[in-house]
């Protein structure tokens, strides 16, 4: 008797043994991937951004945080900065609104069909790549042959810049971003509002609650988890811009549209400088990290989770 | 307090008619229950009234004004909704507060309103709590008080209680007369469940498909139910009916409850034999079916027997309702009472 309890009970354990070893197994490839293309260029940049030399030097000096005092006292990594952030401001706090607007607008009982067409042309541009997105506005912009300045001439209006000038031309990158964005970011908010009872509504309705009261009292608030989680996505998206700014203006003019992803690359593959390159990774990582960590602790405060 | 008249309302979702020529007053001052099976058009109809739902055909009328055009806000209806439908992200206060704040009523009489309400259902220290960190019961409290402090001239529920166990359900029931009791404003209370329409009510509507069925005090729907409908539906187990032994298809139906154990005088009612087949014990009372030649029968009573005892039973005219062919009460004439008697009679000469 005691031996077969003994015996079932070894082979449970062993059962148990395999199905452990099982789930390490299934996650490992993950884990590598993570490791590999992760985690360890992460140290590496670290490292790199101590060191001079480009990338085939053979044995690269090692400088300490020169590299970074070079970025302190760079006029044009400043600028870069600068226009980062601006990039981010225009198109995250654009994008929101809108998005919020939209997805509210789209969410309402009324014109159901008008509604189903509209969230279609929205969401398209989430699909089609930055890349061919971007050429197609560096036509639709363009000073001489652009769409945009042909209207503008028709209807009887001075041609516009867009990208040609230094004064808005990061705004017309912006303008970009925002609208292939927008759909991607409208249908989260619209899930999010899709989760709110009828009920609610209904007793905000019984209440005899103004439109404008229900928004900012209730949908806001029952929205805001979902709102946070996507300014944060939106935030590091935008902190990341490199496609559109590469294909459009290639930083210019004058460094107008110059962003830390496209000065990283520059300073990269043009300039030969990876140690520089790096240290401006590690500030991009920085930014990215205070910044999140500023909207979770507003989110706190703000966001009510249920 | 106000009364509500509906005038020959339709409903239709789409091309489906729910609700058509329904005709309902309400009167002031009245605690009011429609009740009636899942689908019956309660709900719609409560909906109606509130203007949550818009009227298809037909007008709506409180205290003698037609409301159909007016928002819900503006009816001066207070409504509990089933699963208490408060704003998650506000605390309790703030539930309360938030339709006094619409109102633009001041500070000071919303501060006085809030205490009095929250003594009176018992929240005061739960104010500054979120309504995700209360119980059912407590929630199911700050939606009545949400309700109260608006001081409406009507009071809406669509069954408030269905999600609270069954020993809160039975405090709340007692709670709610004694508010209505209290406020002498009108209420109409929607649900499903028999016992809580005949507890609470003093004016039931009984609604099936769409249409309404009786409306009566709890008494007269309990003693003089109009049709079989009725008088299955109002009590536990339900009416008896006999079927398919009376000419003309006329159907006999007596209460579980008005069997009697004993053999009756010709005079006074029908003695059947029966078999006892099954045995409920609830107490207070047993619950028995039993095997008749008529089919089985339902008994409720304070009398123990044994399983399988063969016994006789007996129904006083007095306590039977015949229904017509189209199941609606026809009336019991001493025409019907002969049939009756030598018809089932029987049993005891045999």
């Amino acid at each position: 008797m005691t031996k077969k309890t003994k015996a079932v009970k070894s082979d449970f354990a062993k059962a148990q043994r395999t199905e452990k070893i099982m789930g390490y197994m299934l996650a490992l490839p993950a884990v590598a991937l993570l490791l590999a293309f992760t985690v360890y260029p992460l140290f590496y940049m670290f490292y790199r951004s101590l060191y001079d030399g480009s990338i085939i030097t053979k044995n690269p000096k090692f400088v300490g945080m020169e590299n970074y005092l070079a970025l302190v006292e760079s006029k044009d990594f400043h600028q870069t900065l600068t226009n980062t952030a601006y990039y981010t401001l225009v198109t995250v706090g654009i994008t929101m609104v809108l998005a919020v607007l939209i997805a509210v607008w789209l969410n309402g009982k009324r014109n159901r069909k008008v509604n189903d067409i509209a969230q279609t042309f929205l969401f398209t541009p989430h699909i089609i790549s930055m890349v061919s997105v971007s050429t197609l506005f560096l036509w639709l912009m363009d000073s001489n042959n652009g769409l945009f300045n042909a209207v503008l001439t028709a209807l009887g209006f001075e041609p516009y810049s867009f990208l040609a000038s230094p004064d808005t031309a990061l705004f017309s990158v912006c303008i970009v971003s925002i609208w292939k964005g927008l759909g991607y970011y409208v249908l989260l908010i619209m899930a999010a509002l899709q989760n709110i009872p009828t009920n609610v509504y209904e007793a905000a309705e019984m209440d005899d609650t103004p439109k404008w009261r229900t928004f900012f009292k209730i949908t806001l608030p029952m929205i805001s988890p979902t709102i946070l989680f996507v300014s944060v996505v939106a935030v590091i998206s935008s902190f990341k811009v490199f496609d559109s700014i590469s294909v459009m203006t290639g930083g210019g003019p004058v460094n107008a549209t110059n962003t830390l992803v496209y000065y990283i690359y520059d300073y990269a593959y043009k300039y030969g400088k990876p140690g520089q390159a790096c240290a401006a990774g590690m500030v991009l990582l920085l930014c990215v990290v205070v910044v999140t960590y500023v909207q979770f602790l507003v989110g706190k405060k703000r966001v009510h989770y249920q | 307090m106000s009364s509500i008249s509906l005038k020959n309302v339709k409903k239709m979702y789409g091309n489906d008619t729910v609700i058509e020529g329904l005709n309902l007053e309400i009167k002031d001052g009245s605690f009011t229950v429609l009740v009636g099976p899942s689908g019956c058009g309660k709900s719609t109809t409560l909906r109606m009234i509130t203007g949550l739902e818009t009227v298809t055909e037909g007008d709506v009328f409180i205290d003698g004004v037609r409301v159909n055009d007016v928002a819900p806000g503006k009816r001066d209806i207070s409504m509990v909704f089933q699963n208490y439908a408060l704003y998650p992200t506000m605390s309790v206060k703030e539930n309360i507060e938030f339709g006094l704040i619409n109102k633009k009523i001041p500070k000071e009489e919303r501060e006085r309103r809030i205490k009095e309400v929250c003594e009176v259902v018992g929240l005061t220290e739960y104010l500054g709590r979120m309504p995700a960190n209360l119980s059912g019961g407590q929630r199911q409290r700050v939606a009545l008080a949400r309700a109260m402090v608006k001081e409406p001239k009507v009071f809406m529920m669509d069954e408030p209680l269905s999600n609270l166990d069954a020993k809160l359900r039975a405090a709340m029931r007692v709670e709610l007369i004694n508010m209505h009791k209290r406020m002498g404003t009108t209420f109409v209370y929607v649900t499903h469940d028999q016992v809580e329409a005949m507890s609470m009510a003093d004016d039931i509507v009984l609604m099936h498909k769409g249409k309404i069925i009786q409306q009566s005090s709890p008494a007269e729907l309990y003693h003089n139910p109009n049709c079989i409908y009725t008088a299955q539906f109002v009590g536990s187990p339900q009416t008896n009916i006999i079927d398919g032994h009376l000419p003309e298809e006329i159907k006999l139906g007596f209460r579980p409850e008005k069997i009697k154990f004993r053999e009756m005088e010709k005079e006074e009612g029908i003695t059947l034999d029966a078999t006892i087949a099954t045995r409920e014990m609830l107490g207070s009372e047993i619950i028995y079916s039993l095997d008749t030649k008529y089919g089985v029968l339902m008994c409720k009573s304070d009398v123990d027997m044994p399983v399988d005892s063969e016994v006789k039973i007996g129904v006083a005219y007095k306590h039977m309702y015949l229904f017509g062919a189209d199941t609606y009460r026809i009336e019991f004439t001493d025409e019907l009472k002969e049939t009756i008697s030598s018809v089932f009679g029987g049993a005891r000469n045999d």
